[in-house]
């Protein structure tokens, strides 16, 4: 292995990142220390601004500011509630309803907004206040709202499979989306099962029953919100659009929900929330950007090869490698959010997936699940600050209540890793994907 | 300077929502185009894609003009004193110095090039040198903000990543 | 010394052996002393991006294709023009005689040199109906690269042109977004599109070459005797091409025919070659420099 290149590739990187540089100017940078162990400098610095630029030339990712912005315009509104109020019928006969229903409604909100962070907030910022009135230990059902929020990454449509689809050079968009259902919805359920053994222990509540007219009444409340779920699938699953162009009937969809059928936004405040868009997106497009120029270093280097080699040396058994590439993940996930280690990752793993032979979309749908659980926990997690931010729990106190579901989903990830069924069932079925 | 940041702040912006509303106009058109009118769009493809690279990098220096970029500032934070002061001007410089040698130095090259050689862009036949010119343009926008991250500095000892509301956290994506 | 090519093929594709067969000649004919490392699937950029990069010696060799490189260098745009070639032997003609090297040598103040061309055989119209006729275009929307004169060809020719990512391109013909699509033979194989279109109607309206490039900066920084036996190297993997692509290119129909159910069926081509007639008056109308090239083009025919 060529040490001098990984070494300034991941020196320069750790350096710049430890020093407290945003993530996406220390990645560049340390692109940029690469090239020039290859080239002179005016062409290293040619390269990486032509990457920056020219890794955004994708109409694959025009999805993502579409999907942030139908996210952000329906953050506005009182979706979440009337969300809550459906996930509480779906929930609400089970041991600890009010733990099923956050679940719930975090896998509905979501799917729709694509945030895990989001989620936490909306539907923690509800759930929190109700669950402590009715008996609940604030670090348990924060630890609850932690460990579920991420569901909707999985759960389709998601922004973070459209990075994956790009940076692995165009893997299809649907059949990631359609992927994630399974593994998603599976994670949910995990959840709700180990939040259900707790709570029956606990002798936390049922909820009484619900009349069928008040069944009737949220469902029906929650119809058009969730009406927007089978615009984006079934216009991408009956081959009506492609993701991108399902991206941008979202915003024409949710645009109309909050403008002209709930009036809860005002044409005044829209380019507020464009300008909001366009900054959350744009946080993403340059660390994306400066990825790219990161990837092709990478290979400039041969340093996926000299890892995919090296990892080789240690195992040819493929269950093994799998096994220590998601600890691997799971370890770079304590401290990095979703979006820079699926960047920076994904080219250095693919390859070794690759020569096992592992379908690409198996693998995406393996490392977001994975990285999943990586911002529920400490030292950095985003999912898990929210969700204390909203729970009025300290990070410390939630530790201990969020074991149990952590080692449920690490359960899960090793059913995904080595069932591929679970992840290329769906698109095999649907979309005919092989 | 006050005023100064205020019209470099306006012109992003302008420049960013404008653009950003087109692009939903753009795809929009792609799909009626093709269901109702029954003859697809050749063109919307390409301005849309255009499009986007100067809304993320125009939008990418806005951001960083709002201290909003992902960083970990457990240094920074921790920090106090003159070592504070002393990260705080090495990541300042980071900056600069992606945004004066990469975007600025290296933008232009790649302007210049594809300028001069005439490449033009598949279906709108637009000089790619157009489109590239987003590139030292951001890039000068961000070297603007390093300058008044730094001035912020030495005035006040406000690290160019503290925000002045309450922070987001977490990934975009997350 | 090793040169670095970049190219957007996997490394089972035809293209991709050739290139290999050229690395292997190079080394051969200079002792090793010149090398290619070949980087399949883009791994160091797009074909748009691997040109620019030449332009500053930043990446030493890529493959591209005629139709891309007209964005480059305007003479490519003789080869992409719709039956501006007679037959296979005409097309390979062309390209082994001095109007191909004429083309290869005219970007070199562009910052790139052509070294040779592989053939990729015709391209047709493929989709779910019978194509006899540019009347049985009216309508449909087929799917085209995002070039001028591919979206113009399939206008004059009466279908609905639509710029698609080869990406989505098999699932865009799946579930209909588009119509059709026309390519060589092969992408009914190694892209899968027999899959989902299952009549291939042979009118072989355009063929256009792959070439591989070399930076007219890393050019000059070789020897005269490593350019020499670059040229030959370069030259000699063109007719291994020619013998790969071809058996390649039978295997694939037949496997199309046998596996997929593809139906081939031949068309008469007058009236496609009548509807795109104008293309030609047009480019040559254009530019002086593709008009010379049409006329001496069409003069090699027999
Ligand atoms: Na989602
Ligand atoms: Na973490």
């Amino acid at each position: 292995m060529d040490i001098q290149s990984v070494a300034t590739l991941f020196g320069t990187f750790a350096i710049l990142m430890v020093l407290g540089v945003p993530i996406a100017f220390a990645i560049g940078l340390a692109a940029l220390a690469t090239f020039l162990l290859f080239m002179s400098f005016d062409q290293s610095v040619f390269i990486v601004a032509q990457q920056v630029a020219s890794g955004l030339d994708s109409f694959t990712l025009l999805a993502i500011p579409f999907f942030i912005l139908a996210g952000n315009i329906m953050n506005r509104g009182g979706i979440a509630l009337r969300l809550i109020e459906f996930a509480k019928v779906l929930g609400g006969r089970l041991p600890g309803a009010l733990a099923h229903c956050n679940v719930i409604a975090n896998m509905m909100f979501g799917s729709i907004s694509g945030s895990a962070v989001a989620s936490a907030a909306a539907v923690g910022g509800v759930m929190a206040p109700l669950q402590k009135k009715e008996g609940y230990d604030p670090a348990f059902s924060t630890a609850v709202n932690v460990a579920s929020c991420p569901t909707g990454l999985l759960i389709p449509p998601s922004a973070t499979f459209i990075v994956y689809s790009l940076i692995t050079n165009g893997t299809s968009v649907a059949a990631l989306f359609v992927a994630g259902y399974v593994p998603g919805i599976l994670m949910g359920l995990s959840l709700m099962f180990v939040a259900g053994v707790i709570a029956k222990r606990r002798g936390y509540p049922i909820a009484p029953r619900a009349s069928w007219a008040e069944v009737a009444e949220k469902a029906l409340n929650a119809a058009l919100p969730l009406g927007l779920i089978v615009i984006v699938m079934g216009g991408i699953v009956g081959g009506v659009f492609t993701a991108t162009e399902a991206s941008a009937v979202a915003v024409i969809y949710t645009l109309f929900l909050a403008l002209i059928w709930y009036r809860e936004i005002t044409w005044r405040q829209l380019p507020g929330i464009i300008l909001e868009s366009a900054v959350t997106t744009s946080i993403v497009l340059l660390m994306i950007g400066c990825s790219i120029a990161m990837s092709k270093a990478m290979a400039f280097a041969d340093i996926p090869y000299s890892i995919s080699d090296s990892l080789l040396a240690l195992s040819e058994n493929p269950l093994v490698l799998l096994l220590i590439i998601n600890i691997a993940l799971l370890a770079v996930g304590t401290f990095m959010d979703m979006t820079p280690a699926l960047l920076i990752f994904t080219p250095i793993f693919l390859p070794v997936v690759s020569d096992l032979g592992m379908d690409p979309v198996h693998f995406g749908v393996m490392m977001t699940f994975n990285l999943c659980i990586g911002i529920c926990t400490p030292p950095v997690g985003s999912a898990l600050f929210v969700g204390c931010s909203v729970g009025d729990v300290k990070i410390g106190q939630v530790i201990r209540p969020l074991l149990p579901f952590y080692a449920v989903l690490v359960c899960l990830l090793l059913v995904v890793t080595y069932v591929p069924e679970l992840s290329l069932f769906l698109p095999q079925l649907l979309l005919g994907y092989q | 300077m006050h005023h100064t940041t205020m019209v470099v702040n306006g012109v992003l912006r302008v420049v960013i929502i404008a653009a950003f509303a087109v692009l939903v106009a753009c795809v929009t058109w792609q799909v009626f185009s093709r269901y109702v009118l029954g003859t697809p769009s050749t063109v919307t493809d390409e301005m849309a894609r255009f499009l986007f690279i100067w809304v993320a990098l125009l939008g990418g220096a806005y951001t960083l003009g709002q201290r909003r970029h992902l960083a970990i500032d457990l240094l920074s934070s921790t920090s106090t004193g003159l070592r504070k002061r002393v990260v705080d001007l090495l990541i300042i410089t980071a900056i600069a110095g992606f945004a004066g040698v990469v975007m600025i130095y290296g933008g232009l090259d790649l302007v210049a090039r594809t300028l001069k050689t005439g490449q033009v862009s598949p279906a709108l036949r637009l000089p790619m040198g157009y489109v590239y010119i987003a590139i030292p343009f951001a890039g000068s926008a961000m070297l603007y903000y390093c300058v008044i991250f730094l001035i912020d500095l030495l005035r006040t000892g406000r690290g160019p990543t503290e925000q002045l509301g309450p922070t987001a956290p977490g990934g975009p994506l997350d | 010394k090793t040169l670095r090519l970049n190219h957007n093929n996997p490394e089972d594709h035809p293209l991709h052996k050739s290139m290999e067969f050229m690395a292997e000649r190079v080394e051969e004919l200079t002792n090793g002393d010149l090398k290619i490392r070949i980087f399949a699937n883009a791994q160091l950029g797009t074909q748009r991006e691997s040109m620019e990069l030449m332009q500053n010696g930043a990446l030493d060799m890529a493959r591209s294709n005629a139709s891309e490189l007209e964005a480059f260098e305007e003479s490519y745009g003789a080869l992409n023009l719709p039956y501006i070639f007679t037959s296979a032997d005409h097309y390979f003609d062309v390209l082994s005689s001095d109007v191909g090297d004429d083309i290869l040598a005219a970007s070199a103040d562009k910052g790139f040199i052509g070294l040779t061309y592989y053939i990729e055989g015709a391209r047709s119209f493929y989709a779910n109906k019978e194509i006899h006729s540019p009347a049985d275009l009216q309508g449909l929307k087929i799917r085209v690269q995002p070039s001028p004169s591919a979206i113009r060809m399939v206008e004059l020719l009466g279908g609905n042109p639509t710029p698609i990512a080869w990406g989505e391109l098999y699932s865009a013909l799946q579930q209909g977004v588009v119509d059709g699509a026309e390519n060589n033979p092969m992408a009914l194989t190694s892209a899968r599109h027999g899959e989902v279109s299952k009549v291939y109607s042979n009118d072989g309206h355009t063929m256009i070459p792959s070439v591989v490039m070399i930076s007219t900066q890393s050019w000059e920084g070789l020897s005269a005797d490593e350019q020499a036996a670059l040229r030959t190297a370069a030259k000699d993997s063109m007719v291994f091409h020619r013998t790969q692509w071809d058996s390649m290119v039978a295997e694939a129909i037949e496997q199309a025919k046998s596996e997929l159910g593809v139906k081939f069926i031949e068309v008469e081509k007058g009236p496609f070659i009548e509807a795109v007639l104008p293309m030609h008056e047009e480019a040559a109308a254009n530019s002086q420099k593709v008009a010379d090239l049409i006329d001496r083009i069409k003069a090699m025919a027999n």
